[in-house]
């Protein structure tokens, strides 16, 4: 049996999951300031319906990180930046306590100028007179060399055992020192309460006498381990659209252009997935205002959902916000589900409130309840179309980099609208209609969130970067570095073997080994360096994942 | 505040050669560099996706023999198709101004194309300015050439339009390819004063060619109210660069182009893949965007090391009292030509492809017009690189052609079809945006 928990920022959904069908569904407010126990209240009234039988994994998704950044609750860490010479410090408005200090790489990985070792003593005492215990290290390029972060790494050790450090090296091997600096703060800021919040959890389900794998959602729709999440706390954020994202995918069929639209109570989220795999966003997870490393979905947030209200100021506005629940279940004001319920003749709950309501707002301006009904209807699947085309656009508009990608440009073609959420039944069909595609709902599409944290494998993208006239290779994430065995005859085939074999080691590390056969390349780049008239080598890039996916033991949904 | 457009399209799997100077690898650092920089994340930029220009856009500006296709393969288009992105991005107001990061590069096309020159077989600037005039009726343009070879390729375009002003800083062409671009070239009979050239001696620095764009480009700039400046970007008179030998630094180049303000800037050459590149391209985009470049510089930048003589500024200063001369009495010049000239003028021209060892004769025929800069005639013969000869005519009609240039150019091209002394004809009718290629052994025309 899976147990799949989706936290959000309202409501908290939980699955029991078995064999192709929910056995049980729980749905709870969430509490934002105990996490820990509205996760736990949603497990224990999931629990009993599972009898006797094992669980063999929860995965639960949380708002921890996302609300540990929004309120700024996270552990006071300085930040230290090594920028070299290139764009002005302000530029990098990361944290209040941030220091800048003397240091470069370049994009070979040489040092073109050394730390001032006096200037970094400086800076650490400063720290350490704050009563800063946690540090994050930024250097540009130090992911062709990470001397410099290692160098402030061992001088804090020496002198300052009790501050810990996180280095960017050790987080991501992407290029992008700005998202590179911003991701590992926020690794830093958040690890603590993370590996406390976690702890407890863990500790929870060994009390219950359960001994299934626990698993945490990712924002790329993919899951970690508990240890892995140790690492990599700020991987944990926007893990809700990727787990409606990953439900709307596993009730759906593969391969397909899909949008998938999770209607909610006053926001809607679109997400797109092209030939089965869900579209990433190009920059990284936005948090706050800074780009970073992390991987997730692309979702474009739209303040409309079904508990919207509705309002006249002489003309019918459709509002962002909503003022209780929707006329047919007993709510005061029209909303936009009952206009579609009106409009349709959906029969959702009491229609006749939704008539009657309706009919008090139109007489207010002056029009027939139908044509207030038409022009809601009207108003919400325009504002949703121009938002899903938004998308379409963006993706097709993407920058690329090789004649190939231009000649071939790509066009984004609509198979179908997966329709998540509960006023989804209502809303989808309409603008699937106006799309021209087809529209998909399901019996599960309300608890698709939590089906799809219960039933989604582990994630893992390893990218390696080879300079064989340095003799140099970096494996991240994780911050690995060596020299070459054999450079001199090194091809592009060798160094995807070289990638492969990192990632298998780190799927043993992981406890993923039995996905490692799924995993395929989505980068790969060779150049000849020249030096004078004569190629002096190579450089490679390379990168290999294991994409966002479902268990084996996942053989769809029974209908 | 609009951001500034970037469309950087470093064409990765494009080389004249593997170990050609414009090989995969030129914008590879730049690359690792302004992406590491995060620049591209910042809200005073807006990046762009690449597209392929037309064979029409291409056909506009030049005579491509026998044909487009046959001259140019998608990367071209591609680069081409790029500066349109950004001429289109910049026109509709979704910038403040805008920079194309392409190759290939293409300031030594001229206008007609046998083959590759100089590393360029189409002219990117060119096509695009072509474009503006058509699709958004710009008429007065100026170009600044920033490439350190002179951009011959553009000169030779626009040599009869008194209605471009091409500004070209370069190297001395006694030093360095292409061997042109000396003070008296001047511009053609109609259009004398508006091919302005600089030609600077090697290891000139920050110095001097900042003081030849305060006292003399942007004077002159101001005097000729363009529509639109365009910067050909060229990053070779870089200290570093291995094909030339001048000492400008990435903080120079910051400081240019922060001065002279482009509209559009289109990237040309500059080899220097590791050591200038990178660091040029961050400079070119800080200052564009309007972002505090004081902290940008390269690794081995030592201010120190290039201090401009008393000697090559005392230099630089006659030239540009010279050329400001030349400048200000153009429309003397041209009146005085229009006078004296009969109803056209013909001259003969051997051009050069230094990339694929091609020889091409030219007869030029322009005609001496009392209202516009007149319309152009070029017969030109070459054998290609493929052994293939080709003797073709072909009329070109300027954007800003009076009604009489018109009727004359296309009468011209008709009595050429019933003459038939060529394999090939062509018609470049830029008013009526009009193309027309006439095989003569066959009998088609074809229509593009």
């Amino acid at each position: 049996m899976l147990i799949g928990i989706d936290v959000g920022g309202t409501y908290t959904d939980g699955v029991l999951f078995k064999q192709g069908a929910i056995i049980a569904t729980v749905k709870k407010p969430t509490d934002d300031m105990n996490l820990k126990n509205t996760l736990l209240e949603v497990l224990d009234e999931l629990l009993p319906s599972a009898g006797q039988q094992k669980i063999e994994r929860i995965v639960f998704s949380t708002t921890l990180v996302t609300n540990l950044l929004a309120t700024g609750r996270g552990e006071r860490t300085a930040l230290i930046m090594l920028p070299g010479h290139g764009l002005p410090h302000d530029a990098y408005d990361i944290c209040p306590d941030i220091f800048f200090a003397r240091g470069s790489v370049d994009f070979r990985g040489n040092v073109i100028e050394k730390l001032d070792q006096k200037e970094i003593d400086d800076i650490l005492d400063r720290i350490a007179a704050a009563d800063i215990k946690r540090v994050a290290v930024a250097a540009k390029f130090a992911n062709r060399n990470d001397i410099l972060e290692r160098e402030i790494q061992s001088r804090l050790a020496a002198s300052y055992p009790d501050i810990s450090v996180s280095i960017s090296s050790e987080i991501s091997n992407k290029l992008n020192f700005p998202r590179r600096a911003a991701t590992t703060y926020f690794t830093a800021m958040t690890v603590k309460e993370w590996m406390r919040f976690a702890a407890e959890i863990d500790k929870a389900i060994t009390e219950r006498g359960l001994d299934s794998e626990v698993h945490i959602l990712k924002a790329d729709g993919g899951t970690f381990s508990l240890d892995t999440s140790f690492r990599r706390p700020c991987e944990t954020v926007f893990s809700g659209p990727a787990a409606s994202t990953m439900g709307g995918l596993a009730l759906s069929q593969p391969n397909l252009n899909s949008v998938v639209l999770d209607i909610g109570g006053t926001t809607s989220d679109i997400a797109l997935i092209i030939a089965g795999a869900p579209l990433y966003a190009s920059k990284g997870a936005r948090l706050g205002q800074h780009y970073t490393h992390i991987s997730a979905f692309a979702v474009n947030s739209v303040a409309l959902g079904g508990d919207s209200c509705l309002d006249y100021d002489g003309e019918i506005k459709v509002q962002s916000f909503r003022r209780g629940a929707a006329a047919c279940f007993g709510g005061d004001y029209p909303t936009v589900t009952d206009a579609f319920n009106c409009k349709m003749d959906l029969g959702i709950g009491n229609a006749g409130q939704s008539a009657e309501k309706l009919q008090q707002l139109a007489s207010k301006a002056g029009i027939e309840s139908s044509e207030l009904c038409r022009q809601v209807v009207n108003i919400v699947i325009e504002r949703l179309v121009s938002n899903i085309e938004a998308m379409f656009r963006e993706w097709e508009n993407e920058p690329a980099y090789k004649v190939w990608e231009v000649v071939n440009r790509r066009k984004f073609k609509l198979d179908q609208i997966i329709g998540i959420g509960a006023a989804a039944t209502a809303i989808v069909p309409q603008v699937a209609a106006r799309l021209e595609v087809d529209s998909f709902l399901h019996d599960y599409s309300p608890v698709a969130n939590a089906l799809g944290a219960a039933v989604v494998r582990p994630t893992l993208a390893v990218e390696l970067h080879v300079d064989t006239p340095n003799n140099f290779f970096s494996v991240g994430p994780g911050g690995i570095r060596g020299s070459l065995s054999d450079r001199g005859g090194m091809q592009l085939g060798d160094a995807k073997n070289m990638a492969r074999q990192y990632l298998l080691d780190m799927c043993r590390e992981q406890g993923m080994e039995s996905y490692a056969s799924e995993s395929s390349f989505y980068m790969e780049e060779q150049f000849n360096i020249i030096s004078g008239w004569s190629r002096s080598g190579k450089i490679f890039d390379v990168g290999i994942q294991i994409a966002p996916g479902f268990i084996s033991e996942y053989k769809g949904v029974s209908s | 505040m609009k951001p500034t457009g970037i469309l950087f399209f470093p064409a990765f799997d494009w080389a004249i050669s593997p170990t050609h100077p414009e090989r995969e690898e030129r914008l590879l650092y730049t690359r690792d560099q302004i992406f590491e920089e995060g620049i591209m994340d910042l809200p005073q930029i807006k990046e762009y996706h690449p597209r392929l220009a037309e064979i029409r856009d291409v056909a506009r500006l030049h005579f491509c023999i026998p044909t487009v296709e046959a001259q140019i393969i998608e990367a071209h288009l591609v680069s081409a198709g790029s500066a349109l992105v950004m001429a289109d991005a910049f026109m509709q107001g979704e910038v403040k101004n805008a920079f194309a990061i392409i190759r290939p590069p293409g300031h030594h096309a001229m206008t007609v194309s046998h083959g590759n020159r100089g590393f360029c077989n189409i002219n990117n600037e060119a096509i695009m300015i072509e474009y503006l005039r058509q699709k958004y009726g710009i008429k007065r343009v100026a170009i600044v050439d920033t490439d350190v070879h002179h951009g011959d390729g553009t000169q030779e375009i626009y040599w009869h339009d008194p209605d471009v002003l091409f500004i070209s800083f370069h190297q001395d062409g006694r030093t360095l390819y292409p061997g042109s671009g000396f003070m008296e070239e001047l511009g053609g009979p109609l259009a004398h004063g508006t091919t302005i050239n600089l030609p600077l001696a090697p290891k000139t620095t920050d110095a001097g060619i900042l003081y030849a764009i305060d006292e003399l480009i942007l004077p002159m700039l101001e005097d000729f109210k363009p529509d639109i400046v365009i910067n050909s970007a060229g990053q070779d008179n870089h200290y570093s660069d291995p094909l030339a030998n001048m000492a400008f630094s990435a903080r120079g180049y910051a400081e240019l182009n922060s001065r002279l303000a482009p509209d559009i800037a289109v990237l040309e050459g500059g080899y220097s893949v590791e050591t200038a590149l990178p660091y040029v391209n961050m400079g070119l985009i800080m200052a564009m965007a309007g972002i505090d470049y004081s902290n940008l510089r390269e690794p081995d930048y030592n201010p120190s090391r290039f201090k401009e003589s008393p000697r090559n500024m005392e230099y630089i200063k006659k030239m540009l009292a010279q050329q400001w001369t030349a400048y200000k009495n153009r429309e003397e010049t041209i009146a005085d030509n229009r006078k004296k000239s009969g109803n056209f003028i013909n001259y003969n021209k051997s051009i050069f492809y230094d990339t694929e060892y091609i020889y091409e004769d030219q007869i030029n025929h322009l005609r001496i017009c009392q209202n516009c800069g007149g319309f152009r005639m070029i017969e030109s013969r070459a054998h290609q690189r493929t052994g293939e000869h080709f003797h073709v005519f072909c009329i070109s009609i300027p954007a800003n052609a009076c009604q009489q240039c018109q009727e004359e150019g296309r009468a011209a091209y008709q009595d050429m079809i019933k003459k038939r002394p060529f394999d090939l004809l062509y018609l470049q009718d830029r008013v009526k945006d009009d193309l027309r290629i006439y095989k003569v052994h066959k009998d088609t025309e074809t229509v593009l």
